[in-house]
């Protein structure tokens, strides 16, 4: 007993004590929310039965049609593009600033700290404001390019089905680089200036010293950034519901707002439930991928 | 190159990338004041021409916002202690062993929030009915934030305790710390940056939840910022500069407070805490 | 600490439901009713006004997003949660009633001597009405119907007084009024890819002999033609196919478009801000002498059937009815009533504009009602963005479009 508790208080039992309880917390309230989707997938929901769990299964019906519905293709492949699309541009946009400030002239920090407004901006705004951003006529994007002579005439961002999803990557790599900027600003200003001031003397020159120190430096931080990235951008919503609500013809739904439209629009929640469990599928070959990356890690 | 001149010309620089990138904000700031059909004008006007300043009076009286900016802070405050003290250990723990465990971990931690919070509400509101924690809603919109932003806080902590040096804690324990010692004397101050920005992050995003919060609390007395700022929105109607008051009345705070702290927190950083 | 605090609250429950036996006056009776009206809008200030009448019926309210209205209210009702009143749009009330989720009304109704259905128009009393049975009481009504600016119509040479009448003439129209130098488009209205795009593509397609049971008619394919040629010569902004109909009359507001299709909704956002003469005119027919027709708009109030105070509720529901009068003139909505005669606001171009929107009512036809009507729905607006987007022809588009409602109807 006493070996038990000195273990709680000092030994492996207080690590596993320190995981489990955050797992278990985690397991009711997220767990099981995804497994009654999952469960869902394979039953005939009736919007009015979504109070229980006794309903007609159907087996792999709800695949079977969704597979066979001729949007499925395209709006699967819209997701891929959206959220590669979107990490890169979010990591390289955000990486580059968050260098660019490390420089530390006068000033830098102020302005380091504006940059976090997209993430505190509420989502109805952000759509809002990006809709008449990217609009065609009176849109402020289509006026600078015009004004710049890039364009000559106007770009229909949102309903040209050649720009549309476009229009929505454009606005999610702005909402999404504040925050790989100020986590990666974190990451940077962690690694000792000395290891700086060492190959400095050894005559490494910048790039060197960018390849040997700083990324092997960041592994961790920027393994935990892409991860949560591609999470977020799975999860973004707000940016389609105002910029496009998928249109036109579905040339930029993704998965996540097929899903809220199939369940919340025309109420047919086991679609929904069985794009969802798709969605788990991809993020679950993305964990595996992060989670196989933490193993080459430095432990600073 | 003299300093001063390099110094002047990077401000030049960030300047330009700081205007470009506040673009939005300025937008939300302009559209406040126009008038509902102005904002739609081609081509777009960069000043309003005719400035409607009372709209901040009216949108902070006919909505009570200071009601709903005080549910949106105890909610937010709620969510991150709940999320501090249940994802630091966790935290610290997965960053501390390298094993098949703590990839199962991790790998659990990341699986768990993947669906989008519109797709988790139905099965949570039903659950948290059954078992009577809709009365009480602002407390069940906090255990619902903390399920969904713990993953986040734990892989971005864990991050930082793992630029922690293991040789300091080692070291501590030898010295006759205890577990619980060395770790609240020695990682967790060392960790602190890593830790209060994750920290921050979350308040924010927990300040401006809005799909749990719409769902789980009904009376309005109870309701954060958020779904108030939804009340503009009609089926027909959207009062888009009132919209935009209302969020500039509620962002700006939030971002002046954020400018001040991480330039403490990221700027503090190197001062000397590491060696 | 849970098992206390359960305790407790049952405790309280008990005791709570032992007073009014108790205590010789009977407390008060709560009904609780979720809308999406606002504070300028009519149910909390009807509610307000109710509570005040000290009838031992008290009133609570709750204010509902429009996106969220059918959601909230199934899973509340799911869980045992359901208001006793609720407020949902017509198209989607025979989705409640043809599940026996609302309380079948016909019997109070026929009792009562204030609701009385031959009062109010056919189309908002259709969407109620489930297997002859009445299942709810219309809130209020809109419609659709055109605007056009004066000012432009006289700069370009066209008769202000002479709005276009038949769809050929709308084009025309819209041809001479576009221009790009200027910025204005002939036309404004919405395409988007949601229920407002079906709301505004329906009367077209009704004008023309068809309808969602028939949405591949001859008729149908012609109009689906007509808002092909308008986008594809730019004579609308192309963003109406993801703009909604109150953002697209914003630019009609702002002079960006001489003429747009919208509603009633948009007369005091309008008269507010429009700098320049306008009017409204009926939705244009295909030609001279065809059928009207028009969408129609806005709420119905139903109970619950889970209701423990069916016959308070009604009693709620009778009071708001009781008060119709003052719908247009206190919230700027009209009551679903033909007997009702709108008072004069005093403001000529607001009051020309509610005639044409009156006479335009008589036409409303209902969406449905059918109880899977948003998948109806979602098969018209896919058939007219296809169309639009020039990925499919407009006649396929809409083969298409009733095989899937054909799959819906059975």
């Amino acid at each position: 007993m006493k070996k038990i508790l000195s273990s709680v208080t000092d030994g492996k039992g207080f690590d596993i004590g320190l995981v489990l309880l955050p797992l278990a917390f985690l397991f009711v309230l997220s767990g099981l929310p995804l497994v009654y989707n999952v469960v869902m997938s394979f039953q005939e929901v009736d919007m009015f039965s979504l109070g229980s769990f006794a309903r007609p299964f159907v087996g792999f019906k709800n695949y079977v049609d969704l597979f066979s519905q001729p949007e499925t293709g395209p709006i699967l492949f819209n997701t891929a593009l959206f959220v590669s699309a979107s990490i890169v541009g979010q990591f390289v946009i955000g990486f580059g600033l968050a260098l660019f400030f490390w420089t530390n002239f006068p000033g830098a920090s102020w302005l380091r700290g504006l940059f976090l407004v997209s993430w505190v901006m509420p989502g109805l705004v952000v759509g809002a404001i990006w809709n008449w951003i990217l609009s065609g006529d009176f849109g402020v994007l289509n006026f600078f390019l015009r004004e710049m002579a890039i364009i000559n005439a106007n770009i229909f961002w949102r309903s040209d089905p050649n720009y549309s999803l476009w229009a929505v990557i454009i606005a999610n790599i702005w909402l999404g680089t504040s925050f790989n900027m100020i986590l990666l600003s974190v990451g940077l200003s962690g690694i000792p200036k000395d290891l700086y001031e060492a190959a400095e003397l050894d005559g490494a020159t910048m790039l060197q010293r960018f390849f040997t120190i700083t990324l092997p430096m960041m592994r961790s931080t920027i393994g935990a950034i892409v991860a949560l990235g591609l999470i977020f951008t799975l999860q973004q919503f707000d940016l389609f519901a105002g910029i496009t609500s998928g249109g036109p013809n579905n040339s930029s739904n993704v998965t996540q707002y097929w899903a809220w439209d199939l369940s919340f629009r025309q109420y047919d929640f086991a679609k929904g439930a069985t794009i969802s469990v798709i969605m788990i599928v991809f993020v679950m070959l993305a964990s595996v991928v992060y989670v196989r990356s933490t193993r080459h890690e430095v432990r600073g | 190159m003299n300093e001063q001149i390099r110094n002047r010309l990077l401000l030049g620089v960030a300047l330009v990338l700081a205007a470009i990138y506040l673009f939005p904000l300025y937008w939300m700031y302009v559209t406040a004041l126009k008038t509902g059909s102005a904002m739609f004008a081609t081509p777009p006007k960069f000043l309003p021409s005719d400035p409607q300043w009372s709209i901040y009076a009216h949108v902070w009286e006919s909505r009570n916002m200071g009601r709903y900016l005080w549910n949106s802070l105890v909610i937010a405050v709620g969510a991150v202690s709940l999320i501090a003290v249940l994802g630091v250990g966790c935290a610290y723990v997965l960053a501390r062993y390298r094993n098949v465990w703590v990839d199962v971990g991790l790998f659990l931690i990341l699986m768990l929030q993947v669906l989008p919070a519109s797709l988790m509400i139905t099965p949570i509101f039903v659950g948290f009915s059954q078992i009577g924690l809709l009365e009480t809603p602002r407390f069940a919109v906090v255990l619902a934030i903390a399920a969904k932003s713990m993953p986040f806080f734990v892989v971005l902590v864990r991050a930082a305790f793992m630029s922690v040096p293991m040789e300091l804690e080692e070291a501590a324990l030898v010295d006759g710390n205890s577990r619980i010692g060395a770790f609240f004397n020695i990682v967790l101050p060392l960790a602190r940056n890593g830790i209060l920005v994750s920290a921050i992050l979350i308040f924010m995003q927990a300040f401006g939840e809005f799909v749990y919060s719409k769902s789980m609390i009904q009376a309005v007395e109870l309701q954060p910022a958020s779904v108030g700022l939804n009340t503009f929105m009609g089926p027909n109607t959207n009062e888009w500069n009132n919209i935009m008051a209302y969020a500039t009345i509620y962002v700006t705070p939030v971002l002046a407070a954020f400018v001040l702290l991480q330039r403490r927190i990221v700027a503090g950083l190197t001062s000397g805490a590491l060696k | 600490m849970g098992i206390r605090r359960r305790a407790m609250l049952g405790v309280i429950a008990l005791a709570s439901i032992s007073l009014p036996a108790l205590s010789v006056h009977a407390e008060d009776v709560t009904i609780t009713v979720w809308s999406l009206d606002r504070d300028i809008q009519p149910a909390p200030n009807l509610i307000n006004d109710f509570n005040k009448l000290d009838t031992g019926i008290k009133v609570e309210y709750r204010q509902i997003q429009f996106d969220d209205v059918v959601s909230e209210a199934m899973r509340a009702y799911s869980t045992g949660q359901a208001p006793d009143i609720i407020a949902v749009d017509n198209p989607e009330h025979a989705l409640f009633s043809s599940r026996g989720a609302f309380l079948d009304l016909t019997d109070m109704i026929a009792a009562s001597s204030v609701v009385k259905p031959e009062n109010y128009f056919p189309g908002p009393l259709a969407s109620v009405t489930w297997e002859g049975k009445l299942y709810g009481i219309p809130k209020a009504t809109n419609t659709i119907a055109l605007y056009y600016n004066k000012d432009m119509f006289k700069a370009k040479g066209l008769d202000p007084e002479k709005p276009p009448q038949t769809w050929a003439e709308l084009v025309d129209a819209a041809r001479k009024l576009t221009d790009p130098a200027a910025n204005v488009y002939g036309l404004a209205f919405s395409a988007k890819a949601n229920e407002e795009g079906t709301f505004q593509f329906l009367p077209w397609a009704q004008m023309a002999g068809g309808g969602y049971d028939n949405i591949n008619a001859e008729g149908v394919v012609k109009a689906l033609d007509i808002w092909k040629t308008i986008i594809d010569e730019k004579l609308a902004s192309p963003d109406s196919l993801t703009r909604g109909q109150w953002d697209s009359t914003g630019t009609f507001n702002s002079g960006n478009a001489a003429m747009a299709i919208s509603g009633p909704w948009e007369l005091d956002r309008m008269m507010q801000e429009a700098k320049f003469d306008w009017g409204v005119a009926l939705l244009p027919v295909p030609e001279i002498g065809a059928e009207r027709s028009s969408a129609m708009g806005d709420f119905n109030w139903a109970v619950f059937s889970s209701t423990r105070h069916p016959e308070e509720a009604f009693k709620v529901l009778e009071y708001f009815v009781s008060q119709d009068k003052r719908m247009f003139k206190d919230f700027g909505q009209l009551p679903a009533r033909s007997d009702i005669a709108i008072p004069s606001t005093g403001e000529p171009l607001k009051d020309a504009a509610l005639k044409v929107f009156l006479e335009q009512l008589k036409y409303a036809k209902p969406r449905g009602p059918h109880p899977q009507w948003p998948k109806i729905s979602k098969a018209i607006q896919d058939a007219i963005q296809a169309a639009l987007t020039g990925q499919m022809s407009s006649k396929d588009a809409l083969e298409q479009a009733a095989e899937k409602i054909k799959g819906v109807l059975g």
